[in-house]
């Protein structure tokens, strides 16, 4: 019986292993490299990852590029120079006439309006949006108005199926202007509605907005007029309301960019991702409901497969792209592969005709295979002995890993908003207590003894000699002494007076975590509890301000200080610390409306010296420095500050 | 047998039924967006019109939608791989863990029952010893550690094995070597206790008696009925290795199931995490049921106790 | 339950298997099956050749005494110096010591641990116990190997014994209580069982983990280690009380078809006396088997949650995580063999040492039935 089962098990074996589909044996690609992590999404509005970015910045083009070894902005899909007006508000792009899609549609600028316009919308859940919003005219308020819309027009559905909806929902139902003055088509249904859900008592009064929700009639088909008439004067007024946010496609070859304020970097956003165009292709995978091009709820939502190159439902061509490579193939968690656009107006440069892009989980993975010879390019090296591969590219035993010193600050937040946390009050509101925690750190031996991958000691937040014109202010140096009496000003002789402090961070930064806190018990005397948490626990409780001490990174989205300050301002989004100083924002605000250079970076700097001499809300650690591997014979691969690799330039000799 | 089988059936569904409300229930109360992709913040606002759109605000809603939608093989959407939906996760995942949990098994059961037997055959000898430590070692050392061990040896030092990824036949042996190894500990104990038991029963005696050789006894008689526990331990065995070790696929980056579980979990990914537990608990009650069939279709003599 | 290492096999065993010919039925009565039967024992012996019969127990007793004398000398030398690593196990030397080699003479200087300047402060035995810091190296922070393993090894058995512990308190129970009480309740409590054993482990424990940090938290007043270390054990002994769970259920199904309990029941014993007075005393051998064999297990999970990273928190040394942190420093450039070796040294020689004698314990009580000894 045993001869039996072994017989029966080698020939499942046999079947299994026939039967499985192995990859094809296809030529090797012209050049190779991983992509950590693997691709999240290749949409380009809702791209957040820099790996996905790289990707972007090879099979889109947007209206400018960079330059490989300079990262200056150079034309891409327009002419440059733009024409500017003398107020610097106003930009009008060229497209170049040769710029096609990757099927030999000529790219035009209503295709920049449909890519821009779907990133600002609030389906997309763009996480770039703020780009939009923070400098185009207009944009803001029509997000806003569409958002609003939203909410309500989900409200609405709620509603609609018989269900209750919360307070904030009834208070921004009864705010909403088709429902407080409903047009006369939309007849007396809406009149009563607006009646109806007028609380007697005052705006802020939530136990009222509760009785309101929990009042209003939950069935009948009241709600489906009234929701199909919201709704249909909503979608009538999209593209009223669309035409007064600042773009505008001329024509087809002329892009017209309103800004809300002077903004020296433009050029070097328009090259970013999210601002890249989209082919009207995918039109054909927008929903919509009662003829308008939106969802029920008001979203703009295009079937999220649009990107894949072998998604062809109701005559979607697949993913058509047009930079100098298009999405040939790409298998989940495997592989994608690149090829050569042969309508791009560069085509015949670009050498390497295909590129694979391999996915591995596990960066020491890639490392080997890299070290096999299976992979050409490296841009992650972010393995536990990385400081090995630091000595090595040191040494010049390997010249083939080079050194990128990247725009991007490694600190750690300090709560300035909260008064308690978990229960035990917060130092930190005492900016004398934040500057003795920052004074009492030795960042050198951190990047020396602990990461030990050459990246740069910082006491400021934007890194010096990086932003060309801007430099930073010095910032505080190690100083445990002042760090004491500090904190016995602040009523802490002792640091055990503080009590627990707690340090936040995701698994990666143990190392430093466990190095800081052992500085701060010994120069302090303070007590510091470590807690390591997942990455999205870990966002949820930055956001939410429940913590004392969270470690925190920025890598900088445009080529200026502002990316890096604007995340301090006080209504930022990503001011995780909560800081909130008037004088800061002031400073900035000033700094956004001086038209001379040298005079907005010095009020830059001001507002800088504020925040890493005086204040402190963020304690600024180290700039990074990446490794990145470049195989032997090949070039076109620069190291440079954003990690920013287009591939068109790369040719590669074996 | 018919009824045995159907009961059977009935009793598999509720369980999936149990564990399928277990982790909705886990789902619905984490807190957490998940929609979100970077570090950024989303508008509540716009959070909660997605939630709308893919009727996730509605909590029995949800439950009953993604049901259906389960029984016609669509799991819907997934949010942590934006571009892809859970059926082609898990379409392109199952497979890889599934041969990778077969061949682990093979080689378990290759390997362990022949152990094993020697095992209890020479029992208290220097041989029976020696085989429980080497089998024991299997499960005293963490698999990453003899995943890590076995990748250095023959991948990055011998050469003769590529460093992980998956396509080929080379890529096959290693991972599946790692992820038999406790399972070869777990059968080789197993076989060696009920062959113990046989082996001292009266129609193992009488057969020696009658002069057949030991050998004979041994393999083509004894072995079969000290087989049944080991195959009634290989149906939940079988599950578990077929959806994927988390750690052996991290080890040895083999694109199978295993990392979705987790990915799913840490991303808050309702409809992912719900998909791969009612695969699980799906091929689980699957195996048990045939393991069941086979087990009473080998030794109908067998009663249940309850 | 996929992947992982939780490595307990658990299993299909609802339904037990009476094999119609081969085994006795346990026995009961005044012996209270405490004692194993060395007729059984000789049997399989019996009936091979001489040959195999004459190498008795001989070496199997050695492989024991072996077994106790590898965890003594493991668990001596760390609870003698326990005190002292309670201190010095996060001394970190950033400078000289980051992966240093072991070396037989100290590399860190003697105030970095006593904390006082004038070496002929210290006491002699806190002399003693510094020569030996660097004899295992150190590791990526410059903190003596030798100081965390030792105390890594006594929080890692104390988790083996915590799951152990619950092993015993909850399994034990809830089979006991469900072989006594028949029929529906039974099936219920049992069919609990199948739908936990049929739960993916690492997504529930990572969901479990998000779930339950911020609410166990806020309730131990601010301090997640204590909620960290709540969330562990509910990790490991959660699972490990299934196993256990249904073997005693086998047990005492078993038991309950004897004379001696009909017997009691005739007299008017209630259920619960006859489950302290009658059934306990039968049951001890199997349970103090099966916790036996749930220590290594346990210590596996815990290893397994800390590569994870759910595991333990920093800077708490535990066998697991020092196991993944030294893995994880394996690298083809440079050789920090003491990283990984000692760590895994230490696990599998305590994890063989204690699976070794939950064998030998198993063989010499020589349960039931082999159908349910795949633990």
């Amino acid at each position: 019986m045993f001869r039996n089962l072994f017989i029966a098990c080698m020939t499942l074996a046999a079947v299994l292993i026939s039967i499985y589909q192995f990859s094809s044996h296809e030529p090797r690609a012209d050049f190779t490299y991983v992509n950590p992590s693997g691709i999240h999404t290749l949409d380009p509005a809702r791209m957040s990852w820099t790996q996905d970015f790289r990707v972007a910045l090879n099979i889109w083009e947007g209206l400018t590029t960079w330059d490989p070894a300079t990262l200056a902005p150079i034309a891409g899909a327009a002419t440059l120079p733009p024409q500017v007006s003398p107020d610097r508000l106003t930009y009008t792009f060229t497209i170049r006439g040769d710029a096609r899609w990757s099927n030999g549609d000529p790219v035009t600028a209503r295709d920049f309006v449909r890519g821009w316009r779907r990133a600002m919308e609030p389906g997309t859940a763009a996480d770039y949006a703020f780009l939009f919003t923070d400098h185009i005219a207009g944009a803001a308020e029509y997000v806003a108005w569409r958002n609003e819309a939203v909410t309500v027009l989900a409200a609405l559905e709620t509603l609609r199926g018989g269900r209750r909806i919360t307070s904030e929902q009834a208070k921004a139902l009864s705010g909403y202007e088709s429902i407080r003055t409903p047009s006369a088509s939309a007849g007396p249904t809406l009149v009563n509605l607006a009646k109806e859900i007028t609380p007697s008592a005052s705006d802020a009064d939530d136990k009222a907005w509760e009785a309101v929700a929990a009042a209003l009639p939950t069935a009948g088909e009241n709600w489906d007029r009234i929701a199909d008439a919201v709704f249909d004067t909503h979608a009538a007024r999209l593209d009223e309301r669309f035409s007064r946010v600042g773009m505008s496609a001329v024509d087809d070859r002329t892009l017209v960019v309103r800004l809300a304020r002077p903004c020296p970097y433009f050029l070097d956003l328009t090259a970013f991702p999210t601002l890249m165009p989209v082919h009207e292709s995918i039109e054909l995978l927008r929903e919509s409901h009662r003829g308008a091009p939106i969802t029920e709820q008001g979203l703009v939502v295009c079937d999220p497969q649009w990107t894949k190159p072998d998604y062809h439902p109701d005559g979607y061509p697949g993913l058509i792209t047009n930079g100098a490579y298009r999405l040939a193939d790409w298998t989940f968690k495997r592989r994608a592969r690149l090829a050569v656009n042969p309508y791009f107006h560069a085509a015949g440069e670009v050498r390497c005709r295909t590129i694979d892009m391999l996915e591995y989980d596990n960066v020491s993975a890639s490392l080997m295979a890299y070290e096999a010879g299976d992979v050409d390019f490296l841009t992650d090296l972010g393995v536990p002995y990385d400081h090995e591969l630091f000595r090595l590219s040191q040494s010049g035993e390997r010249p083939d890993l080079k050194r990128c010193v990247v725009l991007a600050t490694y600190f750690f937040n300090f709560n300035c908003v909260s008064e308690t946390i978990d229960g035990r009050k917060n130092p930190f509101l005492d900016a004398r207590v934040r500057k003795a925690f920052t004074l009492a750190v030795d960042r050198r031996s951190i990047v020396d003894h602990v990461r030990r991958r050459g990246d740069r000691v910082a006491s400021s937040f934007v890194p010096p000699a990086a932003i060309p014109g801007y430099e930073p202010p010095r910032g505080l140096d190690r100083d445990v002494e002042t760090a004491r009496r500090l904190l016995a000003e602040a009523g802490y002789a002792d640091g055990a007076d503080l009590g627990p402090i707690e340090v936040l961070y995701p698994p990666a930064q143990e190392r430093v975590c466990q190095a800081l806190a052992r500085m701060w018990e010994e120069a302090l005397n303070v007590h510091i509890e470590l807690r390591a948490q997942e990455s999205k626990t870990f966002a949820e409780e930055k956001a939410g301000h429940r913590f004392m001490i969270a470690w925190g990174n920025w890598y900088a989205d445009y080529n200026d200080p502002t990316t890096f300050l604007d995340c301090l301002a006080a209504e930022n989004g990503n001011n995780d610390s909560g800081y909130a100083n008037p004088r800061y924002d002031a400073l900035l605000a000033d700094a956004a409306a001086q038209a001379d250079p040298a005079a907005r970076f010095a009020l830059l700097r001001d507002a800088e010296r504020v925040v890493v001499e005086e204040d402190c809300p963020i304690l600024p650690i180290l700039h990074y420095a990446e490794l990145i591997a470049v195989r032997p014979g090949v070039n076109g691969i620069h190291p440079n500050a954003r990690l920013w690799f287009p591939f068109r330039y790369v040719s590669v000799r074996r | 047998m018919m009824r045995r089988i159907a009961r059977r059936l009935v009793a598999g569904l509720i369980t999936i039924a149990c564990i399928y409300t277990l982790t909705f229930v886990m789902v619905i109360s984490i807190p957490g967006n998940p929609f979100q992709q970077g570090a950024r913040n989303m508008p509540p606002a716009a959070e909660r019109a997605l939630r709308a759109r893919y009727h996730m605000d509605d909590n029995w809603r949800y439950f009953l939608d993604f049901l259906r939608g389960a029984v016609r093989l669509d799991f819907g959407p997934t949010f942590t791989y934006a571009d892809w939906t859970c059926n082609e996760i898990i379409a392109t995942a199952l497979p890889v863990s599934a041969m990778l949990g077969l061949l682990a098994i093979m080689i378990a059961v290759a390997v362990g029952v022949p152990a094993g037997v020697v095992s209890a055959v020479r029992r208290g000898g220097l041989t029976d010893v020696s085989i429980l430590a080497l089998v024991l070692v299997g499960i005293s050392l963490p698999t990453f550690v003899t995943g890590a061990a076995l990748l250095s040896v023959f991948a990055v030092y011998l050469k003769v094995a590529p460093v992980g990824g998956w396509g080929t036949l080379a890529h096959l042996p290693l991972p599946a070597l790692t992820l038999s190894l406790p399972f070869i500990a777990y059968i080789t104990r197993l076989t060696r206790m009920s062959m113990l038991d046989t082996l001292g029963s009266d129609f193992v005696r009488t057969a020696l008696a009658k002069g057949l050789p030991q050998r004979t006894v041994v393999w083509k008689h004894a072995l079969k009925p000290a087989f049944l526990p080991v195959l009634s331990y290989l149906g939940p065995a079988t599950a578990q290795a077929m959806t994927g070790s988390f750690v052996v696929e991290k080890v040895f980056g083999v694109p199978g199931l295993g990392q979705h579980f987790v990915n799913a979990a840490l991303n808050r990914d309702p409809g992912l995490i719900l998909a791969t537990v009612l695969v699980f608990a799906t091929l689980l009650v699957t195996l048990n049921l045939v393991v069941d069939v086979l087990y009473a279709w080998i030794d109908p003599r067998i009663t249940e106790a309850v | 339950m996929p992947s992982g290492d939780s490595h307990s096999d658990r299993d299909h065993q609802s339904r037990e298997r009476k094999r119609a010919t081969s085994l006795p039925p346990y026995q009961g009565g005044t012996q209270g099956g405490r004692f194993p039967n060395p007729e059984r024992k000789r049997r399989a012996v019996f009936s091979l050749p001489r040959r195999a019969r004459m190498r008795g127990g001989a070496i199997r007793t050695s492989v024991l005494w072996g077994s106790g004398i590898v965890l003594a000398l493991l668990i001596v030398p760390s609870l003698v110096t326990l005190p002292l690593a309670l201190r010095w196990y996060n001394v970190q030397e950033l400078d000289s010591a980051v992966r240093h080699p072991p070396s037989l003479s100290p590399v860190v200087a003697l105030d970095r641990y006593s904390g006082a300047p004038g070496h002929g402060a210290a006491p002699p035995w806190i002399r003693l116990a510094y020569r030996a810091s660097s004899w295992l190296g150190h590791d990526d922070l410059g903190r003596s190997l030798l100081y965390r393993i030792l105390p890594g090894f006594l929080i890692s058995l104390a988790f083996g014994l915590a799951a152990a512990a619950m092993a015993v308190g909850i399994g034990a129970l809830w089979g006991a209580v469900a072989a006594m009480a028949g029929g529906r309740i039974d099936m219920l409590m049992m069919r609990i069982v199948d739908v936990l054993y049929g739960l993916p482990y690492i997504l529930m424990v990572i969901l479990l983990k998000i779930a339950l940090t911020r609410p166990l938290t806020a309730m131990f007043g601010g301090y997640t280690k204590a909620a960290d270390l709540v969330i562990l054990l509910v990790a490991i002994g959660g699972v490990s009380w299934l196993t256990m769970a249904r073997v005693i259920r086998g047990q005492v199904l078993s038991l309950r078809g004897q004379p001696f309990i009909e017997a009691a029941r005739a007299a008017g014993a209630g259920p619960v006396y006859i489950l302290r007075r009658h059934l306990l005393p039968n049951l001890v051998g199997p349970i103090i088997v099966y916790a036996t064999l749930v220590i290594p297990q346990a210590i596996l999970q815990e290893s397994f949650l800390s590569f994870l990273g759910i595991g333990v928190q920093q800077p708490t040394p535990s066998l697991g995580r020092l196991a993944a942190d030294g893995v994880q420093a394996v690298n083809m450039y440079v050789d920090y063999w003491w990283l990984i070796v000692f760590p895994c040294g230490v696990l599998v020689a305590t994890l063989l040492a204690l699976n070794f004698i939950g064998d030998a314990l198993r063989d010499a009580f020589d349960p039931q039935s082999s159908a349910t000894a795949w633990v």
